[in-house]
């Protein structure tokens, strides 16, 4: 082959791809589709509630830009508005990572952004809106990349808005494939009970596992009246579910009472355990295999005092599956869980990063450490606890230490809510 | 030769060993579980292959459809001079002792077909398809069609349809090198032309893929059977 003709072949493709030259990553990501990064991520994504009379008062993607080297570090470098308030809530890329697809937790939108071509300016390309016609569902919440498809767990259905949901199933082009009702019937000695959260996947065990919430009828109630009904207080989930991946057909249903959310795989080659934290009764949760292959969850900590009700939310593991983040936004507490032996996690830190926090994201290398405050629109708190904001820390392993911090109020942004990372 | 490089990276790449594995680096996919059974499952209607004209290593212009319909397809993206060891390589061999098996499985000749698709369009000519896929042993029982296109504007909308990024490694100084960045996937294609499975690197285990083609194969059964009882 002549060098002539090599350049030309590689200069055709140089054009049509430098579009896809972005990479990013973090823990809590799908892990299995595209390569990993190890070093700094240059850009952290939030995607932020809108809040009426603040700037435009959309929901919107916020780029934050958090290379160190960067004359613009720790400043917001771009805003990409969808023109409408739909309650923002998760996001996940696609399993290439060109795309975040971003979900509206009142409106049942999904919008997909580019971020490959130019993660500095990521720009929306497509809504997606049939979530609820092709699927019943309502409340997009989890967006977990499979390949070349978006597995999507939601939190409610249209029917009466309660917490008997499932999960759809979209391919890369934004067209609806499948859905999967969470379970009801009994499997193994206990009863499902139809609510859905988070959804987590481990393709060497051909494992998704599912966690519980609770249906529209209770998330966009206001908290204060919601803590006062006590019939609506016992519509929240109490089951974890593991599914056969490749049939999408529930195998086992776990018993883990208090709302379980975010579910983390340990990412280290050969584990077989997941973790969990349920959030109305402050305890870590262990799903596991047993020396027989069965699995088994099996509550392995408490997280502050379950009597004050912390309420833990988002979970971030390290990437050996040594350490884990817990944010409990009652406190506004981050809390650094040693997990070097999952039976028995024991709390090394704890430091108040906010009057209130929600989602914590820590980078692959675990050095940086990032705190948003917004749960829900209808459950954050009110007055001067209603702080919104991103704060970056750095972490030597034994001391959080404040990096940088974006008010999203003082930015009028809005409420700040998941994070996710790219690089150039 | 092509073979003997593919053997040498696998067995360089089988004596690092699990333990010392870095979760951030590609691995070799593992399954420590027991597939479901085929036939006991669906493969979900993931997309429709798109129309596309290609070149075969004879030349010959060939749409992507006739190549897509009629037999259950395992297809794939590829480029002659690719060396990551968990990119084109690693599906070679695998599609290699796939074909083995399927070949030596009674009741499945001529029913499955391998399809590879070259992301270079410039280099991979038919001429050079035919010195790469010199080593592919002609079997009837399951041809392995070697694909280019005429040129990267025909090809790019087909990249772009299968979600295939692809971008070229550059430099230091910004300059092209010999390495084309792709994430290696197979799409696991029903006889009607729909993609039922994709199969990204974790995914790749032997054992489960041959399991979701004799899905397909026992789905066509079943819709034979359906079609004569009617």
């Amino acid at each position: 082959m002549s060098r002539k003709k090599w350049s030309i072949g590689v200069a055709f493709l140089s054009l049509v791809t430098l579009a896809f030259s972005s990479h990013a990553d973090e823990t809590c990501n799908s892990p299995y589709m595209s390569k990993l990064i190890k070093g700094q991520e240059d850009f952290v994504h939030v995607w932020t509630l809108g809040v009426e009379g603040l700037g435009d008062g959309s929901d919107k993607l916020v780029t934050i830009d958090v290379a160190p080297k960067s004359k613009t570090y720790g400043k917001v470098v771009h805003s990409a508005s969808v023109g409408t308030r739909g309650e923002a809530h998760h996001m996940g890329f696609t399993d290439d990572r060109r795309y975040l697809w971003a979900g509206g937790l009142s409106n049942n939108q999904i919008y997909v952004f580019d971020v490959g071509t130019d993660p500095a300016r990521p720009k929306l390309v497509k809504t997606i809106g049939d979530l609820t016609a092709k699927s019943g569902l309502v409340g997009p919440h989890t967006f977990y990349a499979m390949p070349g498809r978006m597995l999507i767990g939601a939190l409610s259905n249209a029917g009466d808005e309660g917490g008997a949901t499932g999960m759809a199933m979209y391919n890369n082009k934004g067209q609806f494939v499948a859905r999967y009702d969470m379970p009801t019937g009994e499997i193994g000695g206990v009863k499902g009970d139809g609510y859905g959260y988070d959804l987590a996947i481990n393709p060497a065990r051909n494992a998704l596992l599912t966690s519980s919430f609770t249906g529209i009828d209770n998330y966009r109630r206001n908290i204060g009246e919601l803590l006062k009904d006590g019939e609506a207080m016992k519509r929240f989930g109490n089951t974890m579910v593991l599914w056969d991946l490749k049939a999408m057909k529930p195998q086992q249903i776990f018993s883990v009472p208090g709302a379980p959310l975010e579910i983390r795989w340990s990412l280290k080659p050969g584990d077989n355990w997941a973790i969990t934290a349920a959030a109305l009764t402050s305890k870590l949760w262990l799903v596991k295999q047993d020396a027989q292959g069965k699995w088994q969850a099996k509550e392995v900590a408490t997280i502050g005092d379950p009597s004050k009700v912390p309420l833990p939310v988002d979970i971030s593991i390290t990437a050996d599956g040594k350490g884990l983040w817990v944010n409990t936004f009652s406190d506004g507490m981050t809390r650094y869980f040693d997990l070097s032996d999952p039976e028995k996690p024991q709390q090394t830190y704890a430091r108040q990063t906010g009057k209130q926090v929600n989602m914590v994201s820590q980078s692959w290398d675990g050095k940086r450490v990032y705190v948003t405050s917004s749960l829900l629109e209808r459950w954050d708190k009110g007055g001067e606890d209603n702080e919104q904001f991103l704060r970056a820390f750095s972490w030597n392993g034994k001391e959080l230490q404040p990096a940088f911090e974006v008010d999203f109020t003082k930015e009028k942004l809005g409420r700040a809510h998941h994070m996710k990372f790219s690089a150039r | 030769m092509w073979n003997v490089l593919c053997a040498l990276a696998l067995l360089a790449i089988a004596g690092e060993g699990r333990s010392a594995a870095d979760p951030t680096q590609p691995q070799a996919p593992y399954m420590q579980f027991v597939p479901p059974a085929a036939g006991t499952y669906q493969l979900q209607r993931i997309q429709r292959v798109p129309e596309a004209r290609l070149l075969d290593r004879h030349a010959r212009v060939r749409p992507l459809r006739e190549l897509t319909r009629g037999k259950v397809t395992l297809l794939t993206f590829f480029y002659t001079y690719c060396t990551d060891p968990w990119g084109c390589p690693f599906a070679y061999s695998l599609m290699t002792g796939l074909r083995e098996r399927l070949m030596a499985q009674p009741g499945t000749g001529g029913r499955v077909r391998f399809v590879s698709i070259s992301f270079d369009p410039t280099v991979d000519t038919p001429e050079a398809l035919r010195l790469h896929a010199g080593a592919v042993r002609s079997d009837a029982r399951l041809p392995w069609e070697f694909l280019t296109a005429r040129s990267m504007a025909e090809l790019t909308p087909l990249l772009e349809d299968f979600g295939q990024d692809v971008r070229v490694e550059l430099d230091k100084q910004g300059r092209p090198v010999r390495t084309i960045n792709h994430m290696l996937k197979l799409f696991l294609i029903d006889r009607g032309g729909v993609v039922r499975e994709i199969y990204a690197l974790d995914y790749l285990h032997a054992e489960m893929m041959i399991n979701d083609i004799n899905t397909l194969l026992l789905e066509e059964k079943s819709a034979t059977l359906r079609w004569f009882s009617n």
